[in-house]
């Protein structure tokens, strides 16, 4: 073939920001979704304090960690994981599975950051339906607030928890480039995250062996690292350390992406899907 | 300069062979077998800017696997193509701008969104100036019909519907190329003529340069004067339409009525009889070897007949019996 120098054209971000919009608006057109969500975060939420405090009760607890913090926690994790446990780019493997990803590959756009930016604001949508779950939490659940610097650091770090969790879900549906169907693996990292993430237990409530383990993982920093910087387990002279680790897998899990998104583009455009 | 250039255009595909069965499953997983399939086998043609052309070829032709490489998301396992001076798949950002593409069984419209919410998202991935937006906008709603349904949410759209609002979604950046890959399947015929207007509109007065796959020969008659013919992923024709016909379509019927029941024996040196009714009998000659007065002549010689008609060879006869039969050299003279 000729040898010209593939180049990029001029990057706009417009586009991206449209469809971001977009995916909002797609969302919106499920408007039950506002109520299914507050009453599901109600009843969980009434369920794990009646575990917690019933735990409590038996003297089953952990002793640097209050009654009334461990419902915080739960209510955060619960109110997290409303954003969290939404699969993003669940798109990548539905355009796969129809093939209508060649549409896609045929628009002058960057395929991977469509799906980044449509996953994107998906979960804004939903982010903005918390704010009813929030005021519950706040006003009868009573759930504690720390002080505006750890406040802040709990949102660093659950953006960053964000975009590890964004990679983890992409490269799963980028399996389907090879498999065509995911949900068995699916099914397998969703119990494994739910466990290992400390989104139901918190991760120091494990036995220390086990701790060694879940923290080589990457589900930790979705959920556990923002949660015990939220109730104060983690103290700010850590937050460093803690957000850097974070920051590790989401280079971590970036490189695999692209490696991934790569090999499964190239398999497409060299085999036709 | 042809603004479409392909020279030995070649695609293989290398599939897994997989035994039947649940062995052949687990069997595959362990050694595998390969086994090439040519999709595209050695294909060259070229088209000058603003050329509307005709692609045809009977299913797994390879007509879909050209389309794929001319925008760039599948790479050709040898051969040159060039499209506005661009290599697609290297440049498949670029060349995406420079090209617009409508298939019948699949839309680029946002599914759950209403028409115009995709419009507006199209304007802006290409990067469409507000006015020229705007301009296409009221150009292409009022000879697509748009209005009615320009706010209600793609999946509710009837097929003509969608098929307009691809039409138009494909058009919004003025495309110098469109690729049109079975546009009309499915569509009643208002809707089929609806669209066969657009597709001539957007080629005159444009200048949009058009490559059209279809199994819709009406398609071809009423747009274009050329046609590149494809199976077994060779080209076997490129040329006028109105040239296979004549030199290809050689095969007449001369319908004769007749004043007495027809004969058993019924026959005329020259013709074959293809069928036969209580009064009627058709019968099948060769335009090169025999002239229909010629025929008429030797038919009058030995029967009372009350009337004749000639059947002429329609497109479809023809292209159908290429696709059966195989192309024939001789019978059409050397490819241009």
């Amino acid at each position: 073939m000729t040898g010209t120098v593939p180049r990029r054209p001029r990057f706009r971000i417009q586009p991206y920001i449209e469809f971001a919009k977009k995916a909002m608006a797609r969302e919106g057109t499920y408007r039950f979704d506002v109520f299914t969500t507050v009453g599901s975060f109600v009843v969980r939420l009434y369920l794990l304090r009646m575990v917690w405090t019933a735990l409590y009760a038996h003297n089953a607890a952990p002793v640097d960690l209050s009654r009334h913090e461990i419902i915080t926690y739960s209510a955060v994790a619960l109110l997290m994981g409303i954003v969290m446990d939404i699969d993003q780019t669940r798109a990548l493997h539905d355009k796969l599975h129809d093939g209508s990803i060649a549409t896609d590959f045929m628009k002058p756009i960057i395929v991977p950051l469509y799906f980044f930016a449509d996953g994107t604001g998906e979960v804004l949508f939903h982010a903005a339906l918390l704010i009813p779950s929030i005021l519950i939490a706040l006003l009868i659940f009573n759930i504690i607030v720390p002080p505006p610097m750890v406040l802040a650091a709990f949102f660093v770090s659950f953006l960053l928890g964000y975009l590890v969790g964004f990679f983890l879900n992409f490269i799963l549906n980028c399996t389907a480039f090879w498999t065509l169907e995911i949900s068995a693996v699916q099914l397998i990292v969703t119990w494994l995250t739910d466990l290992l993430g400390g989104e139901l237990i918190p991760l120091i409530l494990f036995p220390a062996f086990l701790q060694q383990f879940i923290y080589a993982l990457p589900f930790a920093a979705m959920f556990s690292t923002p949660l015990l910087i939220y109730v104060r387990q983690i103290p700010p002279a850590r937050y460093l350390e803690v957000m850097g680790l974070q920051v590790a897998w989401i280079v971590v899990l970036g490189i695999v992406s692209t490696v991934m998104w790569r090999a499964g583009a190239r398999r497409v455009v060299v085999q036709g899907g | 300069m042809p603004i479409i250039e392909a020279i030995d255009l070649r695609k293989v595909f290398r599939r897994i062979v997989r035994q039947p069965g649940i062995g052949g499953a687990i069997g595959a997983l362990f050694s595998r077998e390969y086994e090439d399939k040519v999709a595209v086998d050695d294909v060259s043609f070229s088209l000058a800017e603003g050329e509307l052309v005709g692609y045809l070829g009977p299913n797994g032709a390879g007509k879909s696997t050209t389309i794929k490489m001319l925008t760039g998301i599948l790479v050709p396992t040898s051969g040159v193509l060039r499209v506005a001076g661009l290599v697609p798949y290297q440049r498949r950002q670029e060349n995406a701008q420079n090209i617009g593409v409508v298939f019948g069984q699949r839309s680029q419209l946002y599914w759950d969104l209403p028409l115009r919410e995709s419009f507006e998202l199209l304007r802006s991935i290409y990067d469409v100036p507000l006015n020229r937006y705007q301009e296409n906008m009221r150009h292409f709603a009022e000879i697509l019909d748009l209005e009615r349904f320009l706010d209600t949410p793609v999946r509710q759209l009837s097929l003509g519907e969608r098929m307009r609002g691809d039409f138009a979604a494909a058009m919004l950046h003025d495309p110098k190329i469109v690729y049109l890959d079975e546009p009309t399947i499915g569509l009643d015929v208002v809707a089929k003529e609806a669209i066969r207007v657009f597709i001539a509109q957007i080629n005159r007065e444009r200048g949009t340069t058009v490559i059209l796959t279809t199994h819709d020969l009406a398609d071809v008659e009423r747009l274009t004067p050329r046609i590149v013919l494809i199976d077994h992923g060779k080209v076997i024709y490129d040329g006028a339409l109105e040239r296979l016909r004549t030199e290809y379509g050689t095969h007449r019927v001369l319908v004769v009525t007749t004043v007495d029941p027809v004969p058993d024996d019924f026959a005329v040196p020259g013709a074959e009889v293809e069928s036969r009714e209580p009064y009627v009998v058709r019968l099948g000659f060769d335009r090169r070897t025999l002239t229909a007065e010629a025929l008429i002549r030797r038919v009058l010689e030995r029967y009372a007949i009350s009337d004749v008609s000639i059947i002429e060879p329609d497109i479809d006869t023809i292209v159908r019996r290429i696709y059966l039969e195989g192309y024939q050299q001789n019978a059409v003279g050397a490819p241009s």
